[in-house]
């Protein structure tokens, strides 16, 4: 368990953060294109070089927070995988890697991920975004309860 | 020193994904059983709330710091949008994460991430090569 703030605290920040960086640095928040800086990191720094600093921050503000909260510890399984769906270790890593995998497909096929076209796209009212973020869904519920029929669910 | 901001709001915004509990699987996976409507009601909020923020830096017609212009276009719409976002969304399901939140875990010490952004980085490495086939020197 993190901070576990309020659904409408945790909302209204990570919502509020949007147009606030966009003041400071005149760009729209997306996170999946910053591993595209990354697998691009060889070529001359273009300008979409922001995303790949950006993406660098992210685990610092996951370390302060799990500090705060007095729930950083080093965890090598991931234990809310296998409780969930009653699996081992070797099944469990294989959930994730693949799960990547296709995060990484799909955000680059979509042009985009959670942030970029779920919270930033729809505030904006584009289509590409809402259908992305309706493809999410779909994907999401149905893997979700797939998964849960093949496996029993929690053990 | 450009980058510096960069990573200082990557960082806060790593925080405020990690204090939304959006980078624990058992919230993202009780989602989408409808078990758990948290994560439902923080992604709600958070549109609403930029919504409206986008809304007035639109109206003021503000520059940001810097004088550099701001880009409020939206991303281009193409027959694939919906496909790669299911593929995604699977993704999504299965490793209880998606690109930010993944980052934010190793930082809470979940080294276990280390598969999800590994496999992150595979998959859109392939769609790039797939897209931009490497050019013949």
């Amino acid at each position: 368990m993190t901070l576990d703030w309020p659904f409408w605290i945790a909302g209204a920040c990570i919502g509020g953060f949007v147009p606030l960086f966009a003041l400071v640095s005149g760009k729209l928040l997306g996170i999946s294109s910053g591993y595209s800086e990354l697998c691009s990191i060889a070529k001359p720094a273009g300008p979409e070089r922001w995303k790949l600093w950006f993406a660098l921050g992210l685990p610092l503000g996951g370390f302060a927070a799990s500090g705060l909260a007095g729930t950083h510890r080093l965890e090598t399984v991931a234990e809310p995988v296998r409780a969930a769906l009653g699996v081992g270790d070797v099944a469990t890593l294989a959930l994730l890697v693949v799960g990547g995998a296709l995060i990484g497909y799909g955000a680059r096929t979509a042009g985009g991920c959670t942030s970029g076209h779920s919270i930033v796209g729809l505030a904006l009212g584009a289509k590409s975004s809402l259908v992305a973020t309706l493809g999410f869904m779909a994907g999401g519920f149905a893997a979700t309860w797939a998964l849960v029929a093949l496996t029993g669910g929690a053990a | 020193m450009k980058a510096l901001v960069f990573v200082a709001s990557g960082a806060l915004f790593g925080f405020l994904l990690s204090a939304a509990r959006a980078t624990d699987y058992t919230a993202i996976h009780g989602m989408f059983l409808l078990k758990d409507l948290h994560l439902f009601g923080v992604i709600g909020v958070a549109v609403a709330t930029a919504a409206l923020g986008l809304w007035l830096v639109r109206r003021a017609g503000v520059r940001a710091l810097g004088g550099t212009p701001i880009s409020l276009a939206h991303k281009p719409f193409h027959n694939a949008v919906f496909a790669g976002g299911i593929v995604f969304g699977i993704g999504w399901a299965l490793s209880g994460t998606c690109p930010g939140t993944a980052l934010a875990q190793l930082g809470e010490g979940k080294a276990y991430a280390l598969a999800t952004v590994l496999g992150i980085v595979g998959g859109t490495w392939l769609r790039q090569r797939q897209t931009s086939p490497p050019k013949v020197a």
